[in-house]
């Protein structure tokens, strides 16, 4: 399976989308850490309770589909979201949440299953998509993401009936844009559930290896480090306590690099063994977890995410604290030439001599039991580059690295989507970064790119192209703040631009390094594209 | 007014209604909005003179099929589970067929039609086996009901059809009828026996891609024809270069079944949907533009920017006007000529037209 540029179609046939709005169903609940106390056995109970009267079981007392699948946790919330909404389906709460960690845990993805598409999971936007091979690229995701059929199992008789489900629940389907072009059934009932029936079976010996895999026992004290994009780096601990089975407490003490604080509660379930679903307050703010435990259970990583807007949140990265020293952070990544820097480096047991390399001379500061400040003075004739950092017997290559100008502002995400918001659905903002670059002489007279991460820059927004510029889009899309987060303008027909049009966009983001900062006679400039479009109707877990 | 005066009066009454109802029939426009309504508009008053509800729309409001004499309009709602009859003088709904039933769900995909005598309405069904714990897709099939079957209409007859049918149109002749699909098929209504089928997707336009067409608005009056916007790709001329968009016009004639392609322009703006004039040689396209398109020789002949998006196009019996209708909950006049802007007809309610097919009657 290759990557490939997410193409989110803006433009095409407003018919195919009208359809596809015809065709949208409702917002379901993200996957989320609520107090369930009953275990796998009450969870098989509930679900011949509450699914049996109509998944009878066959001889085997497997029932109908529910034995015929694998899923992520999220990827049974939709399902049991589904069956409540389309279904008549009642059942409390408690019961739900039950029957999510028992179909979980017995019928779920192993790691390495998960893997690909763990980025759907962790709600990170505008990112690569996968990429299905063949016609499956054009027939599932034309309108889902190809992460979503790649984080399901089944058989090939079982994807064939969850392609008649497709037409009978959105009978729409084989008229619109990229379907019509062919004898869509024929294809759906045929090609399609053999192809992922070979691509993504039921039955695997990842799976099986799996399931007989140790339990993993989460408890203990970890090291933290992450980022926000257009907040910046954090770092800390979290003290990690088992309340249950599979279900933990957690406090975490992390700062962001400017000092300002982020503290915080978590509550987990940890699904399939090694699926971290968190709920947590994070500072003053409300967050969800996907992370992903390391089947040694030595690393736990993904993304938080804030609980009413997941397109904002961050990279997560913890490791267990141990015995030996080790550095896991060095912030900030970049010091420019002839200056005199604060420097933290994180990590454990970081005693002895401190080392950063040529051109750099660093005072210990203070010396904490997680953390090492530096005063760090860097030659002004020092090399630009990356530097190795030691500290006693820890070393990190490449930990930071010295530069004198900046030759390139890389703007992330290169291409965005931003959407409209109003009514029930809120707007999606869309959040850029820069990665500052000095290119330097590199082996055979090759430039090499020394990224030197975030760097201040002033952010603003122009049109993306001509008609841009004549629909005035800079005007009604939306504006963006010092941070780089571009807040989206409201949804609806404005009858102030042409035809009634949404504020949509075709907007340029662009980011501005001032001269002095860039250590050049003229300022430097980086860009991103960033299409703000219509509201999405359906807010499922995963995309 | 003395005795005699109302004496003569009384004497005129009878007349003066034997007048009225003889009065030379007039255009109206029907047209539906979400969430049920129904409305009969006098085209030439610019007045919405009928308002109506729908029952059991649940929402959804779309193709509308006006009875050969203009009394009934037969509207999809239900969400394409459900065909209504509302008899357009009194509001009451005097036809219904609920296409679903137990164990069986069926979808008409925006594809019926009404007989010219009509005595016969066609459905186009995409019926799905409601399984305890699953779904299963069935073939397609054309039902027949007799129109005057009242509130619990059943089929009379059905017939295999192909998938993906997405307009039918009967035939004047009361024989047959048309399918429109991946290709265009023309059936016998009575023994549903497929007579004929001729190239949409496999048409005969040298040059040029295999097109896509997706106009569902069923409008053939007041000329008796069919038009529908179709695109493809044309190779360039040198037989080389990036092959080249193209909008052209489609026209099926009802009566002599006589299809034709006709390139109108290198696509610069979308046609939804079109309606062929019935005094001059003239198409009318609606989307984002009101587009005049000549015929002879076929080419844009006038565009316009309309106020917003509209999905549906008329024109009046006597070709002056055209009527922008569909999407938002306005109808805007436009002198057929110019394409001025003439007059602008809210609904009441203000509800979304959306994929509703309004249509031109004579009542």
């Amino acid at each position: 399976m290759s990557t490939t540029s997410k193409a989110e179609n803006t433009g095409g046939w407003a018919l195919a989308v009208l359809l596809g709005v015809l065709a949208a169903g409702a917002a379901t609940r993200a996957v989320a850490a609520v107090t369930a106390t009953t275990g796998p056995a009450d969870g098989a109970t509930l679900v011949k309770t509450y699914c049996g009267a109509c998944h009878l079981p066959d001889r085997q007392g497997t029932l109908a589909r529910i034995g015929d699948e694998r899923k992520t946790p999220e990827g049974w919330v939709m399902t049991i979201f589904r069956m409540q909404n389309l279904h008549g389906l009642q059942l409390p709460a408690t019961a739900r949440d039950t029957i999510v960690r028992y179909l979980a845990d017995t019928r779920g993805l192993a790691p390495s299953e998960a893997a690909p598409a763990r980025f759907a999971l962790e709600r990170r936007p505008n990112v690569p998509d996968l990429a299905l091979p063949g016609d499956l690229q054009r027939m599932c995701a034309r309108c889902h993401s190809a992460a979503r059929i790649a984080l399901e199992r089944r058989d090939a008789a079982d994807w064939l009936k969850n392609a008649n489900w497709h037409l009978a629940e959105f009978p729409t389907i084989e008229y619109q844009e990229g379907a019509r072009d062919r004898h869509w059934w024929r294809e759906a009932s045929t090609k399609v559930p053999a192809e992922l029936g070979r691509l993504f079976p039921l039955h695997t010996a990842a799976w099986a290896a799996w399931q007989r895999h140790a339990p993993i026992d989460l408890a203990g004290r970890w090291l933290v480090r992450g980022d926000e994009p257009g907040r910046g780096t954090y770092w800390g601990t979290a003290e990690i306590r088992r309340t249950a089975a599979d279900e933990y407490r957690t406090t975490y003490r992390l700062r962001f690099a400017d000092g300002q604080a982020l503290d915080g509660q978590s509550h987990a379930i940890v699904y399939t063994g090694y699926e971290w679903r968190g709920t947590a307050t994070l500072g003053d703010r409300s967050t969800h977890e996907v992370f992903a435990a390391s089947p040694g259970g030595r690393r736990l990583s993904g993304r938080w995410f804030l609980d009413d807007h997941a397109e904002i949140g961050a990279d997560w990265d913890a490791v267990r604290a141990g015995r030996a020293p080790r550095i896991v952070l060095v912030s900030p990544r970049a010091i420019r030439a002839g200056t005199s820097t604060r420097v933290t480096i994180v990590g454990e047991h970081l005693g002895g001599r401190v080392d950063l390399g040529a051109g750099l001379r660093a005072r210990v500061v203070h010396r904490g039991r997680t953390s090492l400040v530096l005063q760090v003075d860097a030659a002004a004739h020092a090399a630009p580059g990356y530097r190795t950092v030691r500290v006693g017997g820890a070393n990190a290559a490449d930990a930071v690295a010295v530069y004198d100008r900046v030759d390139r502002l890389d703007v992330t995400p290169a291409y965005a989507i931003a959407r409209l918001g109003g009514g029930k659905i809120d707007p999606v903002a869309a959040q850029f970064a820069v990665d500052a670059i000095e290119e330097i002489p590199g082996p055979a007279s090759k430039p090499q790119a020394v990224h030197l991460g975030a760097l201040p820059v002033a952010w603003s927004i122009g049109p993306f192209d001509a008609q841009a510029a004549h629909d005035r889009d800079v005007d009604f899309a939306g504006r963006i703040d010092s941070r780089g987060r571009f807040l989206p303008a409201g949804a609806g027909p404005n009858p102030k631009r042409p035809f009634h049009a949404d504020n949509t966009g075709n907007l340029e983001v662009i980011a501005t390094l001032p001269p002095g900062a860039a250590g050049r006679p003229t300022a430097v400039v980086g860009k991103a594209h960033l299409v703000v479009t219509v509201q999405r109707w359906n807010t499922p877990p995963i995309y | 007014m003395n005795p005699k005066t109302l004496l003569r009066l009384a004497l005129l009454l009878p007349a003066i209604a034997q007048a009225a109802s003889a009065a030379p029939k007039k255009d109206y426009i029907v047209t539906g909005s979400k969430p049920d309504r129904l409305f009969l508009i006098d085209a030439a008053a610019r007045r919405v003179v009928g308002d109506f509800k729908i029952p059991g729309a649940h929402d959804w409001v779309g193709t509308i099929v006006p009875s050969p004499d203009g009394r009934i309009a037969y509207v999809l709602v239900n969400r394409m589970e459900s065909i209504a009859g509302i008899d357009l003088g009194t509001g009451k709904e005097v036809f219904r067929a609920d296409l679903s039933s137990p164990g069986e769900r069926v979808k008409c995909l925006f594809a019926f039609d009404v007989t010219p005598d009509g005595k016969q309405m066609l459905v186009y069904e995409v019926p799905v086996k409601l399984g305890l714990s699953e779904y299963q897709v069935e073939p397609t099939r054309f039902a027949v009901f007799d129109t005057n079957a009242g509130l619990h209409a059943k089929p009379v007859r059905e017939f295999p059809a192909p998938r993906r049918v997405h307009t039918l149109l009967t035939d004047k002749n009361d024989r047959t009828f048309f399918a429109l699909g991946f290709d265009l098929y023309e059936y016998d209504i009575a023994t549903g026996k497929r007579l004929e089928t001729r190239g949409i997707r496999h048409w005969d336009h040298p040059g040029h891609s295999r097109p896509d067409l997706l106009a569902f608005w069923p409008v053939s009056e007041p000329t008796g024809i069919f038009a529908a916007p179709i695109y493809s790709t044309r190779t360039p001329a040198a037989g080389h270069g990036a092959p080249v968009p193209v909008t052209s016009l489609m026209t099926l004639n009802l009566r002599t079944g006589a299809l034709a392609y006709h390139d109108v322009e290198k696509t610069s703006a979308l046609i939804f949907s079109t309606v062929l004039s019935p005094t001059e040689p003239a198409a009318f396209g609606a989307y984002t533009q009101l587009t005049k398109i000549g015929l002879d020789p076929y080419r844009v002949e006038k565009r316009v920017d309309l106020p917003h998006t509209y999905y549906a196009v008329l024109v009046s019996t006597d070709g002056k006007e055209v009527y922008t209708a569909g999407a938002m909950c306005d109808v805007t006049v436009f002198d057929a000529d110019t394409l001025a802007e003439k007059a602008n007809i809210r609904l009441p309610g203000c509800g979304d037209q959306s994929v509703t097919s309004p249509r031109l009657v004579r009542r």
